[in-house]
């Protein structure tokens, strides 16, 4: 790693003016599973960093929902009694993110706000766009985990397993800057690639800090989160789905489905959540709606094989939220 | 190594002076009980445990620097300059090496991504990093060979290797092809390949070096202690008595620590600039790079079955890559072969392309050998509609203590339950579909000579067995305690194994599983030499001569009185200020050579995401006398996950345009973890009568083919390369629909 | 120790506050505590003075902040029980407990773990002392055989066993998830941990 000065803020304000107008020069280190193995890559090279660890890790209630503070450790999301009642498939997310010891320093806000795991990025040989570079290397080259969704000019697909949930219940996000706070929801945090942008993927600036995650009311919804990941131990999903469902006897009155691993963006399937609306359940019309997610996926030479993936994920998180039986 | 690289049945090295065959009386009890043979928890289990074990990895010396590699991005390239001002500037920084001169057109042009060029000391390890990318080279990147079916097609970059990219081989003819296919009733035609995959042991390559005067004292991450002491002497030009090198424990070799790699002469040479220790240790990224692969395995067969089942002929064309100029060979077929006449050809092409060389990797050759052999005995299989145990058992050489695959595969089926397996293809309702598969294996083994074993008893009881030898995870010190334990009729912890290090005599490296085999003779010979120095010394207080005595249960006793007897520490006190000693070495007669193995494996397949999941695994195993039950057991159990591993996970991938490698870590290298592990079930056949044999590699053998035959049970079809990946298996069933 | 100050670009610091309750070294050098133009505490990129408390002792250092927890026990400290597999989070041979938590030593900052009780695979049992349970079960189970990733699996294990002291096979299975072995030992490493049971214990 680049060597770094290293700031313990004591509170919010602190922090955010120890942050840097400039990308990616005065990084927040929460749990540091990520943000330490981009600086040994030297993908990140920051020349300060700011402990963002001593922030809200606490849930609060607020208006029947949840405030979580970005501090708050993955393994303690997983756990708390609350958010699993709440919102399981935030519960659910977290559980499976990485391994034990990922879950026991991992934040809410370092999960979100990581950067993509894919490999021309994570290695110091390309200088793709992401790095200030001039081209993506995935087109045609080793794609195979990259994104069926979007066409460039990046393919990443994004890593957040907590973003897609995030998404799913209508999450708001709490920003601070030393310009004051603002608040953006979830689906318009993450942002789509472009030449302009394509170093970052959301709306985060560089001297901002995502403080906390408010999850509104969940109301009386079902709610399903399929993972399929090669590995079972440890492994990044190939493609994921969160689903809830509001129900009307026992016809869907209203659907959100929302992909993971599959764009650089969580990808909200708003065609199957229209061919689900008015249905029942059924392994029928869950295989209807997934095909329906699936439908405008463009994959890339190596990873044709996502989308039959994804379509089972959506499918299967539909039957888990209807409670049937999954394979 | 390769079937053809075997030593001959009945052990023994071509060319060494003929050992005279063992006394009888050394020979191993006919039942084996005492302590060989038994379980015995390892001697340096505690040590491991507790953190105490000191790898080079962990060694310290003071004044010590931390060295570090430059090392090129390119898979190709010329160094045209090498720049160390920016480095010398570095807080820290101690020394630098030159490993690649610009200058000199020999040796300029690096062949694969992560060649050493040059080489940085510093006072840490972070300043070492730093001082190392501080260190501006300046290169030309060349046209590199990348691709195996574009080297072959002619369609890469020439001029890159000296001979060209692809090396044929000459083909070598048995018997007469056409008439075998002649007589054949089905002919099948296919490919079938295996990839690259890389050893990352858990440790580290790397060196610990120490120079006092022109005298040099090495901690190396090594399987061979004497083999890496000479090639410090011979890379530094140094007489071999200057040298000792020194492991203790070291994290695992599985073939790619058999020799010193260029880290360790970098090391030397910035130790004896920077006259203090320095330690060059590589990171993940360097490990899957620099530190050996084993090669990939492609073979286009064609294969005539009669309708008896019996294969009729065999014609392969076979290639495969060891890298920037190595080799890929390997067995083919796998041990099966048409009767009554032998009738096959087989030509064998090398390609060469711009990565790191390949090293030995567990069971060399033998595990590509395998897949592709059996993946095909199982599509011949349902050719000629026979059960595929009973078609491999009509396909063996000739049974024989060495060739037991017929009697393991029935016991096995049997056990297994294979008699419930569905013909392929799982039809049961749902998208988990269940499957089965077989696959065996062999491997060699032997023993050889010299393997020299030096043990002394002393007046206070204290025996020591000393010899050049190393444990790599193996159990091998226990089995020095044990071995010396039971002909002493001692227990394991009265013995004080002294092993890795080269001061302590000249052992073979730790390859081709033959250490136990190779110096569990000398080591037993020794004991008893000894024992009998001690005997004659106890006999006249027992007022018996020597040969009435025997070594049982701690004590030295009379053999048919035994309430005439000393204990082991007043027989000792017996010996006076000179310890015994004793020396022996390898004989014939108490190892031998060759093994044989068989696997079943059971998979269920999610056909709707690809998904592979192996429940269960048994596994039968010989390998002549069992020293060791409980580590001979965890041999299998880890060679059955390793290939686990090589049939599902992990894969060494290139950029296709670059050829750089785009996964060198531990995140996109997949390996199993527990959840991934199957219920194993290991049967050892401990046959006491062919003495020791190795088993460190046979196990990791046949996996891999087991689990892909269950797979294509399962799902009723075949995949037919390695590693079986989602999009693979989703692909295959597409195709079939 | 190398200085920094004439590097450009760099102002130096020499005030040092730390993480959690207890306060350690702060007045070591001696210094009035600097602050920057806003007001928090920052140190480094030059060495700074850390005191850890390790397997119940304090371990004082000088290190830069970029020195993760698992090269500043090894490199400095003589602890070099728990091993660097991969440096990145993936394979678990430099598991460490930390305030009762498992983690990734080499994905820790050092100065970021002041004040917190941390556990090594040395503080697990003294020498010529009888091994910890999970250590015993390792050896009595052979769960062990080159033994580099060995001791992240025992502290693993023992995080697991303390959180969930009769754990299901299950629990198990995720619990370990986090550690990797090349020699293949899984099978054995399940059956020693599914053999102890209870609570902690040392």
């Amino acid at each position: 790693m680049k060597p770094f000065a290293y700031v313990n803020p004591a509170n919010e304000k602190e922090a955010v003016a120890a942050l840097s107008k400039e990308h990616e020069k005065s990084m927040p280190i929460g749990g540091g599973q990520d943000l330490l193995a981009r600086m040994k890559d030297y993908v990140t090279e920051p020349d300060r960093v700011v402990n963002v660890k001593n922030l809200d890790a606490t849930v609060t209630h607020v208006s029947g929902g949840l405030r979580i503070g970005s501090a708050m450790k993955m393994v303690d999301v997983a756990e708390h009694a609350e958010i699993g009642r709440m919102y399981p498939a935030v519960a659910a997310a977290a559980l499976e993110v990485g391994t034990p010891q990922i879950r026991n320093q991992g934040t809410v806000g370092g999960n979100v706000n990581q950067r993509p795991r894919c490999w021309y990025f994570r290695n110091e040989e390309f200088i793709c766009y992401k790095k200030g570079g001039n081209r993506c290397f995935t087109p045609e080259c080793e794609n195979q985990f990259h994104a069926i969704f979007g066409d460039g000019p990046s393919y990443i697909v994004h890593p957040s397993s907590l973003a897609v949930p995030f998404v799913a219940y209508d999450a708001t996000f709490r920003l601070l800057s030393p310009r004051g706070e603002r608040m953006v929801k979830a689906a318009d945090y993450f942002t789509m690639p472009t030449k302009e942008n394509v170093k970052r993927e959301n709306v985060l600036e560089p001297d901002e800090l995502l403080t906390h995650v408010i999850l509104p009311a969940p109301g009386a919804l079902k709610s399903g989160h399929y993972e399929v990941r090669y590995k079972t131990s440890h492994d990044w999903p190939i493609a994921f789905a969160t689903v809830l469902l509001s129900m009307n006897g026992s016809s869907v009155q209203g659907a959100r489905i929302v992909m993971g691993a599959v764009a650089p963006v969580p990808w909200r399937a708003q065609a199957a959540e229209q061919a689900l609306t008015g249905k029942t359940v059924t392994p029928e019309t869950a295989a209807a709606a997934a095909e329906a997610a699936l439908k405008g996926a463009e994959p890339l030479s190596r990873n044709a094989y996502k989308v039959q993936v994804a379509k089972t994920a959506v499918e299967r998180a539909i039957l888990q939220a209807a409670g049937l039986p999954v394979a | 190594m390769a079937k053809d690289q075997q030593p001959p049945a009945g052990g023994g090295r071509g060319g060494a002076p003929q050992q005279p065959p063992v006394d009888p009386k050394y020979n191993w009890p006919s039942t084996p009980k005492t302590v060989v043979g038994t379980r015995v928890k390892r001697l340096d289990g505690p040590d491991k445990v507790s953190g105490r074990a000191k790898y080079t990895f962990d060694v310290k010396r003071p004044g010590m620097l931390y060295g570090r590699a430059v090392r090129s991005p390119y898979p190709r390239a010329r160094v045209l300059s090498i720049d160390f001002s920016d480095a010398e500037k570095v807080p820290g920084f101690k020394a630098s090496l030159v490993v690649r001169d610009p200058a000199d057109p020999k040796t300029n042009v690096v062949l694969f991504q992560g060649d050493e060029i040059a080489a940085v000391a510093a006072d840490t390890e972070e300043h070492a990093i730093d001082a190392a990318r501080a260190v501006k080279v300046q290169f030309e990147p060349l046209p590199a060979v990348i691709s195996v079916d574009s080297a072959i097609a002619g369609r890469a970059p020439e001029g890159v290797f000296p001979n060209g990219n692809v090396r044929a081989g000459n083909a070598q003819e048995v018997g007469d092809l056409a008439a075998g296919f002649q007589a054949a009733a089905h002919t099948l035609e296919q490919t079938y390949s295996t990839h690259v995959i890389t050893h990352v042991c858990m440790e580290a390559h790397g060196t610990v070096c120490e120079w006092e005067g022109d005298k040099l004292t090495a901690w190396v991450s090594t399987q061979g202690v004497n083999s890496a002491r000479d090639n410090f002497a011979s890379g530094l030009g140094i007489p071999q008595a200057n040298v000792r090198v020194i492991c203790q424990y070291m994290g695992g070799g599985f073939g790619s620590k058999l020799q010193l790699g260029p880290e360790g002469l970098i090391c030397a040479k910035l130790a004896k600039q920077a006259w203090v220790p320095v330690k060059l240790t590589l990171d993940r990224k360097e490990e899957h790079l620099v530190t050996g692969n084993r090669p990939s395995a492609a073979a286009k067969i064609k294969v005539g079955v009669g309708a008896d089942g019996k294969i009729t002929a065999l014609d392969a064309e076979s290639w495969g890559t060891g890298g920037a100029g190595a080799n890929s060979g390997f067995p083919l077929p796998y041990i099966y072969h048409s009767t009554p006449t032998d009738t096959r050809r087989r030509v064998h092409k090398d390609v060469y392309i711009n990565t790191g060389l390949q090293r030995p990797m567990r069971a060399p050759g033998h595990p590509q050998g395998s897949f592709i052999t059996e993946i095909m005995m199982d599509e011949l299989a349902d050719l000629v509609k026979m059960d595929p145990v009973e078609f491999r058992i009509k396909n063996l050489p000739p049974e024989g203590p060495a060739a037991m695959w017929a009697s393991y595969l029935r016991e096995g089926a049997q056990e297994f339950g294979w008699s419930k397996r569905h013909p392929t293809g799982d039809s049961t309702a749902g998208s988990i579909k269940t499957g089965m598969g077989v696959a065996i294996c062999t491997w060699g083994g032997s023993g050889r000579g010299p393997s020299p074993a030096h043990c002394e008893i002393a007046s206070d009881g204290s025996v020591t067995m000393r010899l050049g030898t190393q444990d790599i995870g193996t159990g091998q010190r226990t089995l020095v305690a044990m071995v010396t334990a039971d002909a002493l009729g001692l227990q394991p912890s009265q013995i004080t194994p002294q092993i890795g290090d080269t001061q302590y005599g000249v052992s073979a490296g730790s390859g081709g599983s033959t250490t136990a085999a190779s110096t569990s003779p000398g080591i037993r010979i020794a004991a008893l030499k000894a024992l009998e120095a001690l005997m004659d010394k106890v006999a006249p207080a027992l007022g018996v001569t020597a040969d009435a005595l025997v070594a049982s249960g701690g004590s030295i006793q009379v053999k048919d009185t035994p309430s005439k007897r000393l204990s082991w520490a007043d027989a000792c006190k017996r010996i006076g200020p000179q310890p015994i000693t004793a020396d022996a070495e390898w004989q014939p007669g108490m190892s031998s050579v060759n093994t044989s193995g068989v696997q079943f494996a059971e998979a269920k397949v999610d056909i709707k995401t690809g998904i592979v999941r192996v429940t269960r695994v048994l596994a039968y195993q010989d390998c002549g006398l069992v020293l060791n039950q409980l580590t001979a057991e965890s041999q299998v159990y880890g060679g059955v996950i390793g290939s686990l591993n090589f049939a599902l996970y992990e894969d060494r991938i290139l950029d296709r345009r670059t050829g750089q490698m785009v996964n060198p870590n531990m995140e996109w290298y997949l390996l199993a973890g527990m959840s991934d592990i199957p219920h194993i079930d290991v049967r050892l056949k401990n046959m006491p009568e062919r003495g020791v044999v190795g088993v460190g590699e046979p196990p990791t053998v046949p996996t891999a083919a087991a689990i892909a035959l269950a797979v294509r049970n399962a799902i009723g079809a075949t995949v037919r390369s390695l590693p079986l990946t989602p999009a693979k298996i989703l692909e295959t069933l597409s195709q079939k629909a | 120790m190398p200085k920094r100050k004439d590097e450009p670009g760099f102002s130096r610091r020499s005030f040092l506050k730390t993480v959690g309750a207890s306060s350690v070294a702060a007045g070591v050098l001696g210094k009035a505590p600097a602050v920057d133009a806003q007001g928090a505490n920052v140190v480094g990129p030059g060495p700074v003075p850390i005191a850890l408390n390790v397997n119940g002792r304090t371990v004082r250092l000088e290190i830069e902040p970029r020195v993760t927890l698992l090269d500043a026990l090894r490199m400095r400290a003589d602890l070099t029980g728990n091993k660097r597999g991969c440096d990145r989070g993936a394979c678990g041979a430099c598991t460490m407990i930390v305030d009762g938590r498992t983690v990734y030593a080499c994905s820790t900052l050092a100065i970021e773990v002041q004040g917190k009780a941390i556990r090594t695979v040395e503080g697990l049992s003294a020498a010529n002392a009888p091994l910890h349970p999970v250590q015993q079960a390792f050896c009595d189970k052979d769960a062990l055989m080159c033994g580099f990733c060995t001791p992240g699996f025992i502290m693993a294990s023992v995080g697991l066993l303390e959180k969930h002291p009769n754990p299901t096979p299950e629990q198990i299975k995720k619990g370990l998830d986090g550690n990797i072995c090349r020699c293949g030992t899984f099978s054995r490493v399940f059956e020693a941990v599914s053999s102890v049971k209870g609570g902690r214990r040392g």
